[in-house]
């Protein structure tokens, strides 16, 4: 396909989508929107903030294996910039979804003791001094970046290490932030104080797997010379430990709060057991888990730009499911899966590849103004 | 000479100079090549056409049999064989049974790695081979590499063998021998085999016998079976007199029994029967005047009694005119307090059980002093 | 060949970019073999035997007192409704943790590759095993009557029973159990080529006889460092998952119960992370000994330390962030138990304790921010004892503080240890410097073999350079 056909579907595919979603609005109410439209924009915006994190994860390290993929994260955290607007808008569905932001659901008393917290306008503040916080890092690590391909300037490494211990607490606590404010509190009575690395788990996962897709994408296309099966096998590692890890938080919340039986915190995951939220739940334990870990046990298999391409595709659809089954049970409904679900996957997909399509054309597909990007490139195991 | 030959070694400096040497010395001789190193050397074993390593699919293997047989132990054990209800948890609660099962896992996988590989794979612990008798084994452990041509049986050409390996580089050159082949074991050795097994069960024997003896009256244990306490039928100190067993204190009062407070008979005739004349009183009466009475009083109630005779006694006879007036009160009074040489069957009748009595021996009485208007009306004619 | 990138000189870089070497001076595997080996062969110097007198006269006044309390009984300590658990639990918590760290090193770093990790890993992996015999001695001699401890065990038995499976008690029996079989192993694994480098280069026969023995006759075959590799990596791994499970388990201990500040989700992810602090403490001060006593200055360099100390650093970060979530989650419950339990956390009987582990694990270690800290004895050894006491103060935060006033406010008392609870921890502490003292003395403190693996011109040049 050429680039000029690409363009044209994706145009297509936002404007179909966009109808599909007035659609939504005039035909399934405003609850079904939003719920959508929270499931998906926290889906992009946990993709692009993962791909930041791992940014300054490989700051923070100084790890020089991964130079010359730095560029695919650098790019796909631009997905940040595009989200967080949608953040705007989704406060017209705090009355609708949250019962904490309408007069009645502070009849609770629990609730209501947390409205200092939990208000509209305190609400709105935390939102966009997150978004303020994401938009200066961006600003720092990646813009940063793309001008280093341009002036050589190895300061910009150390401004980098300097700043990114700094975001790296910036993004804690933005993520349990976003995890607390917008997942969480759609329950407001529930409270788990580990929720916020469940998120940063899922968070982190995904921005690996976008990751490892964009680079198995630029590698099929021959844009990243010189990275070789002994870079794919890092990132691979690094999607199996993580599978592990997220595995590992999401047994653990659940197993103690099994364990306790305390009806103020069972009752979240009751809701997410009956019926078909318990067979989906059993779906995701499946995709983001099992078929992963068990694909990606051997060796040979972590750095297998087939295996890999079929993990990574399937962990992002698994952290999609994950937000999926956390935030629709809101509505009290059982899963759905219509008109107003496909329309959203259509206008959010499209405009995200559209806006990765364009961040492509900024910069080079590695950051070739690095210093350390030979020494990345003759990483062996 | 020949013939005892193990193998030749080259010793080489450098990890480089053997990788370097394999190839040439390949080509000049016949003989199995095997490499000996301080670290592992990266490439060699392909160049020595090793097979990959099992491991890592032994421990997969033994890792899953792990899991399964915890988790289905564990199942088995707490919701089977011997349910029990934890915390209002169904018996067979697999969440609390993960930890375990995960634990096992690692721990099967682990040692299988750990001695499969030490075992089988490598066959050891061997501390007769022959390259641990030579002198380039301490060079080896130390700093050089040393590349082997083994003969597999048939005879090596040693000068051939040594000119290939210097012509590849070996700085020196050792023949390896086959040591002396141990002869058969003597009688001697399996009279001190057996004399030192006999010994070490002797003194095994020995101390667990008195272990286990004395391990239950060594301090602490011994607080268990020796516990400062009262037992049945023992002495005690704490009682000045040193009887542990203790008469009840004055005034006891045995449950079921109130004490038979009445002094004089004439009070005691003033008692009424509170028992109703029924059949089951009189049946209950009859067989407690048959336990209790009939031996002095006689079965008929008439003073000629089963036993006494004997001892020269000369019990009342309750059917007597005199007997027959007595109110009931006088007859329990006589049955509570005892009288003349009757002693009181307080402690052997409860109060109903006397009543019981009573009302049988008014029985008797009616019994014994018939009357014709007693007969029926066809027999009085 | 790349898109024209070219490497750039180490001259070109700014200094704080420039690659720190891990090794310092000429160190060939000879020198390497005669440098650490010989301190196995040669008799310690006088400093040994006094810290070795010290140790174990404290590892000795800490038996007698366990004796005591097994003669005894458990009224010795100061446990009693409703702190039931106090030093116990605590000093065994603390030193299941101090273990984490060695295992964090041997076995995730190997799996990251970073090569700074070969000098220390035998260290740290023994330190590792001894904090886990210290720790197992804790659950053995708590327990009322500790001669029947194989009755957590699941075996057929003629009482018809089987442990209670369910019970994190029991998890932590085959967790810790675990933990210490596969450590040893692995550390022992890794000792196989230096005891067989030991082996070779003694006079002494009794010495050889038993290195011969401990060393399985190993020869350096390249058919067995195949098998080796693949064994140590998988093993490698597999203790990495090791070390988020078994610290979990020990957390589990705590928060599948209902007692206010105990059943926290947070609690199996800030136990794990709190275990590496703890432990990278404990590993910074003996390796700051080690090296300075032992001459080690070359092979343990600075840069060693300078890692190690970032990590306690972002691990500090870590818990600072794990007490932030549980403070404010403690309020965001609006669970009045809770409430109060995290208001005697601060401003209660015990508000000492709260503010000497926030200011131990959070405030005193941002000191290692500034570089020059990071690379200072003096600052370095302050930090890491701060953590130390911070972080067995954290578990007596955790555990008397919450115990001491829970549900029922006519079962709330202080908690007193006595001077038995007290001994038996300074015992554990001499208890843990005994073994460590001991091992310098008897085995090489640094993976000979390994750290031959990483020297420059180690491995023939198809392999490649870099290993990061």
């Amino acid at each position: 396909m050429t680039g000029g056909l690409v363009r044209k579907a994706l145009a297509a595919g936002i404007l179909a989508g966009a109808a599909g979603l007035g659609g939504t609005i005039l035909w399934s109410g405003w609850e079904r929107f939003w719920i959508n439209w929270i499931v998906w924009f926290l889906f992009l915006l946990t993709v692009g903030l993962g791909c930041l994190f791992i940014v300054a994860l490989e700051h923070v390290v100084g790890a020089k294996w991964s130079v010359p993929l730095r560029r695919v994260p650098e790019r796909l955290s631009g997905l940040v910039l595009l989200v967080s607007p949608a953040m705007v808008p989704a406060l017209a569905s705090l009355p609708v979804l949250y019962s904490w932001a309408r007069p009645e659901g502070l009849t609770d008393p629990v609730v209501a003791a947390k409205a200092g917290w939990l208000n509209v306008p305190f609400f709105a503040a935390r939102a966009a001094g997150c978004i303020l916080l994401w938009f200066i890092a961006h600003r720092i690590l990646v813009r940063g970046s793309i001008r280093q391909d341009a002036d050589r300037d190895a300061r910009f490494n150390m401004r980098a290490r300097r700043f990114a211990p700094v975001f790296m607490v910036i993004f804690g606590v933005t993520i349990t932030l976003v995890a607390f404010d917008w997942i969480s509190s759609l329950a407001p009575a529930w409270y788990s104080d580990v929720f916020g690395i469940y998120v940063f788990a899922g968070t982190f996962l995904a921005g690996l797997a976008a990751t490892t897709l964009g680079v198995l994408y630029l590698t099929a296309r021959q844009r990243l010379p010189g990275v070789r099966a002994d870079h794919l096998y890092n990132l691979g590692g690094f999607l199996f430990a993580f599978t592990v890890f997220w595995s590992y938080i999401g047994f653990a919340q659940y197993m103690l709060m099994w364990y306790a039986n305390l009806p103020e915190e069972v009752f979240w995951y009751r809701d997410r057991l009956e019926g078909s939220w318990g067979v989906l739940l059993l779906v995701l334990a499946a995709v983001h888990f099992l078929v992963p870990f068990f694909v990606l046990i051997p060796r040979a298999a972590k750095g297998d730009p087939r295996k890999l391409l079929w993990v990574a595709g399937l962990m992002l659809l698994a952290h999609w499911l994950d937000l999926y089954w956390m935030i629709f049970p809101a509505i009290g409904r059982g899963p759905l899966l219509g008109w107003p679900e496909l329309s959203f996957a259509l206008f959010f997909v499209c405009t995200a590849l559209a806006w990765i399509g364009r961040a492509m054309r900024v910069g080079a597909d590695m950051p070739v103004g690095d210093p350390f990007l030979r020494e990345g490139l003759e990483f062996r195991l | 000479m020949n013939e005892r030959v193990f193998s030749v070694l080259g010793i080489f400096d450098g990890a480089q100079q053997l990788v370097d040497a394999v190839p040439v010395v390949k080509t000049r001789v016949s003989g199995r090549l095997e490499a000996y190193t301080p670290y592992p050397v990266h490439g060699i074993e392909d160049l020595l056409g090793l097979r990959k390593s099992p491991v890592a699919g032994m421990v997969l293997v033994m890792g899953v049999i792990g899991a399964l047989a915890a988790l289905a132990f564990e199942l088995w054990a707490s919701g089977i064989d011997y349910p029990i209800v934890t915390a209002g948890k169904p018996v067979l609660s697999w969440e609390a049974f993960v930890p375990i099962m995960f634990e096992v896992m690692v721990l099967f996988a682990c040692f299988t790695a750990g001695l499969g590989m030490l075992l089988l794979l490598n066959r050891l612990p061997m501390f007769r081979h022959p390259m641990l008798r030579s002198r380039a084994m301490a060079l080896i452990t130390r700093d050089k590499f040393a590349l082997a041509v083994e003969s597999e049986g048939a005879p090596l050409d040693v000068d051939a063998v040594a000119a290939a390996l210097r012509a590849a580089g070996a700085r020196m050159v050792e023949v390896v021998e086959l040591p002396e082949p141990a002869g058969p074991a003597s009688p001697r050795f399996f009279a001190r085999f057996a004399g030192a097994v006999a010994v070490a069960c002797l003194i095994a024997g020995t101390l667990v016998y008195w272990g286990v003896k004395l391990f239950p009256v060594t301090v602490p244990v011994v607080h268990m079976l020796d516990q400062p306490r009262l037992d049945a039928q023992r002495a005690s100190l704490w009682f000045r007199d040193g009887f542990g067993m203790r008469m009840p204190a004055a005034g006891t009062v045995a449950r079921g029994h109130m004490p038979y407070r009445v002094e004089r008979a004439e009070d005691a005739a003033l008692l009424v029967n509170p028992l109703p004349r029924s059949a089951a009183v009189l049946r209950r009466g009859r067989s407690l005047y048959a336990t209790y009475c009939s031996v002095c009083h006689g079965i008929l109630g008439d003073g000629v009694p089963t036993l006494t005779a004997a001892y020269g006694a000369r019990p009342a006879n309750l059917v007597s005119p005199q007997i027959t007036g007595y109110p009931d009160g006088l007859l329990y009074h006589a049955v509570a307090a005892g009288k003349n040489a009757m002693p009181s069957y307080a402690a052997d009748l409860t109060e109903d059980e006397r009543w019981a009595v009573i009302h049988y021996v008014r029985a008797l009485q009616r019994a014994l002093n018939a009357r014709d208007s007693d007969l029926p009306q066809e027999v009085a004619k | 060949m790349s898109s024209g990138a070219s490497a750039w000189p180490q001259s070109a870089l700014p200094e704080s970019l420039r690659t720190e070497p891990v090794l310092l001076g000429a160190v060939t595997p000879a020198s390497l073999d005669d440098q650490v080996l010989a301190h196995v062969e040669r008799r310690p110097p006088r400093a040994w035997f006094v810290a070795f007198s010290v140790a174990a006269a404290a590892m000795l006044a800490g038996m007698a007192l366990i004796g005591y309390t097994i003669a005894t009984g458990i009224g010795v300590w100061g446990n009693n409704i409703p702190v039931s658990w106090a030093f116990d639990i605590i000093n065994f918590v603390f030193w299941v943790g101090i273990g984490h760290a060695g295992t964090l090193i041997s076995a995730i770093l190997l799996l990251f590759r970073a090569r700074w990790r070969n000098a220390i890993s035998r260290f740290s992996e023994a330190m590792t095993i001894f904090a886990v015999m210290c720790a197992g001695l804790f659950p053995l001699i708590h327990v009322g009557r500790p001669w029947l401890a194989f009755w957590l065990f699941p075996y057929p038995n003629q009482r018809a029973i089987w442990p209670n499976f369910r019970s994190p008690l029991i998890w932590d029996v085959f967790a810790v159990s675990t933990y210490f079989s596969v450590s040893l192993m692995f550390w022992y694994l890794g000792l196989l080529p230096d005891l067989a480098s030991l082996r070779d280069r003694t006079g002494s026969k009794i010495r050889k006889f038993v290195y011969s023995v401990l060393s399985m006759g190993w020869r350096g075959s390249a058919a067995h460092w195949r098998h080796y590799e693949k064994a140590y990596l998988v093993i490698a791994g597999l203790a990495t998952g090791l070390v988020l499970s078994v610290h979990s388990v020990v957390s589990f201990d705590f928060a599948v119960s209902l007692v206010p500040g105990w059943h926290m989700t947070i609690f199996p992810p800030y136990f794990v992370t709190g275990a590496i602090f703890a432990g990278f403490a404990m590993v910074v001060i003996v390796l700051v000994v080690v090296r300075s006593t032992m001459r080690l200055e070359n092979l343990i360099t600075m840069y060693h330390l300078d890692v190690m100390n970032k990590v306690i650093l972002a691990c500090s970060c870590l818990m600072g962030y794990a007490y932030l979530m549980e403070g404010f989650t403690a309020w965001y419950s609006m669970n009045a138990y809770i409430h109060h339990t995290f208001r005697q956390y601060v401003a209660g009987s015990y508000w000492w304790a709260g503010w000497a582990t926030i200011a131990c694990n959070i405030l005193i270690p941002q000191l290692l921010w500034v570089r020059r800290f990071r690379r200072s004895y003096f600052v370095m050894i302050f930090v890491a004892l701060a953590v130390t006491v911070g972080m067995w103060f954290e578990r007596f935060v955790i555990i008397v503080i919450s115990l001491h006033q829970d549900f029922l406010p006519s079962a709330w008392a202080l908690y007193k240890p006595t001077v038995v609870d007290v001994g038996i921890l300074v015992g554990s502490f001499g208890m843990f410097f005994t073994l460590v003292l001991l091992f310098a003395r008897v085995l090489p403190v640094i993976a000979t073999t390994e750290m031959k693996m990483v020297l420059p011109g180690s491995q023939p040049h198809r392999g490649g350079a870099t290993h990061e």
